[in-house]
């Protein structure tokens, strides 16, 4: 009886404790497993809303609190007239600046119609346009947290009485003007990926010594594929073992907390 | 070291629950195969449930679960315990870019896409890279508690109860 417990809890002891040591954490990874969720209450948020209106939430959040998309959101979304890229790198925030807006007085196209309401974008203060729109722009900047709050209604009832009290801006946007933006972008993109690599590198073991990422790949793959490989054979042994499925757990528990 | 330690915790103690509603809920099982899904399922259950906060694997292995268990109502109540606790959207969110990816690198993200849980939702190759970060220390947390509980099992599987006061 001693020896089988003793042996119970020394393999047990150092399966748990030779498999911690062997993983090597950084404090990246660490950080990287509790970020999450700090960054994804705005961005699950935004997912709940339809594509233009979480469109003019993202770019106002973004001018207000550059984290709040985060890091686990991806750079753009897709808008429904393909002329729009979304800022949530800080990089191509400098894209923002270059947008330019035209008051909706000037036209006076309310956005009664349906059409240009999904067309919206607000915009920041800093802009091309010219001066007489700068106060405009500022006004709208008010607005757009009344905008927020009535989105919702919005979306049911474009109504004209509605539009009069947030003159809607509308924004003609164009795409990245020099080609350097663009590839500042892109170049700002890899180099984010391939930290992220350099992160699964040491997390999955053996990758360190390989160059290039199609090969570094194949080792996640591998990785993972054993991985769950394992978990497979592990419930076919134990469902092997004991003859019901609710093994018996709660010793095992007691003896697993008293190595964590 | 502790984060692990204690998603390993948590990860055994939701397994314990799902365990237990399994086991109530099905008459004994006098097949082998079904033992192991039933064991398998609870244990991809609870490593997706120790999982807080909103990640695709997470959510895509819940759902994915769902599919296999509709005839177990127990299991949906414990999948709808699991899936109250996140948000349950998984949206695909397209890229408006023009990357262009090495055929190699392509063929290979595909593959990793269709092993991770949730991934062929997910476009961009920066997000796909860090679900597959989270997912792979959640798999190991898995993989690591099975192993002992299998470990210390295949020892102690009818020793008396006595071992509890240890």
């Amino acid at each position: 009886m001693d020896l089988t417990q003793g042996f119970g809890d020394r393999s047990g002891g150092e399966s748990v404790t030779g498999l911690v040591e062997s993983l090597n954490f950084s404090d990246e990874i660490r950080q990287l497993v509790t970020m999450p969720p700090e960054n994804t209450g705005s961005f699950t948020a935004l997912l709940e809303m339809p594509a233009t209106q979480a469109m003019e939430l993202l770019h106002f959040t973004d001018t207000s609190c550059s984290q709040a998309t985060g890091d686990i959101a991806p750079p753009t979304l897709h808008h429904p007239f393909g002329t729009l890229a979304l800022p949530s790198d800080s990089l191509l925030m400098d894209r923002a600046g270059r947008f330019s807006v035209i008051a909706s007085e000037q036209n006076g196209n309310i956005s009664g119609d349906s059409n240009s309401s999904a067309n919206v974008k607000t915009e920041p203060t800093e802009t091309d346009s010219m001066a007489e729109n700068h106060n405009r722009n500022n006004c709208s900047g008010k607005r757009k947290e009344r905008e927020k709050k009535v989105k919702s209604s919005m979306k049911k009832s474009k109504s004209s009485e509605e539009a009069e009290k947030l003159p809607y801006v509308h924004v003609r946007a164009r795409r990245g003007q020099a080609t350097d933006n663009h590839s500042l972008a892109e170049r700002a993109r890899r180099e984010k990926i391939n930290a992220r690599m350099k992160l699964l590198q040491e997390l999955v073991p053996g990758c360190d010594k390989i160059q290039g990422t199609a090969l570094v790949l194949d080792e996640i793959i591998n990785h993972v594929q054993s991985l769950q490989r394992q978990v497979e054979m592990l419930s076919m042994r134990l469902a092997a073992v004991n003859p019901r499925i609710d093994f018996n757990l709660d010793s095992i528990l007691a003896s697993e907390v008293s190595f964590m | 070291m502790n984060t692990y330690n204690r998603v390993k915790q948590e990860f055994i103690k939701k397994w314990i629950t799902t365990l237990h509603m399994f086991d109530s809920s099905v008459e004994h099982p006098t097949n082998v195969t079904e033992r192991r899904n039933a064991i398998r399922l609870s244990s991809d259950i609870a490593i997706a449930a120790t999982r807080t906060g909103s990640t695709v694997w997470s959510r895509a292995l819940i759902s994915r679960t769902r599919n296999k268990t509709t005839d177990k109502p127990v299991a949906r109540r414990i999948l709808r315990k699991a899936r109250n606790r996140m948000k349950n959207r998984c949206t695909t969110l397209r890229r408006n870019g023009h990357f262009k990816a090495k055929i190699g690198v392509r063929k290979r993200t595909e593959m990793l896409k269709s092993l991770v849980p949730g991934g062929e939702l997910i476009d961009d190759k920066d997000y796909l890279i860090r679900e597959t970060l989270d997912y792979i220390v959640y798999l190991r947390a898995q993989v690591d508690v099975m192993r002992t509980v299998a470990a210390v099992d295949s020892v102690s599987g009818n020793l008396p109860n006595d071992r509890r006061n240890k």
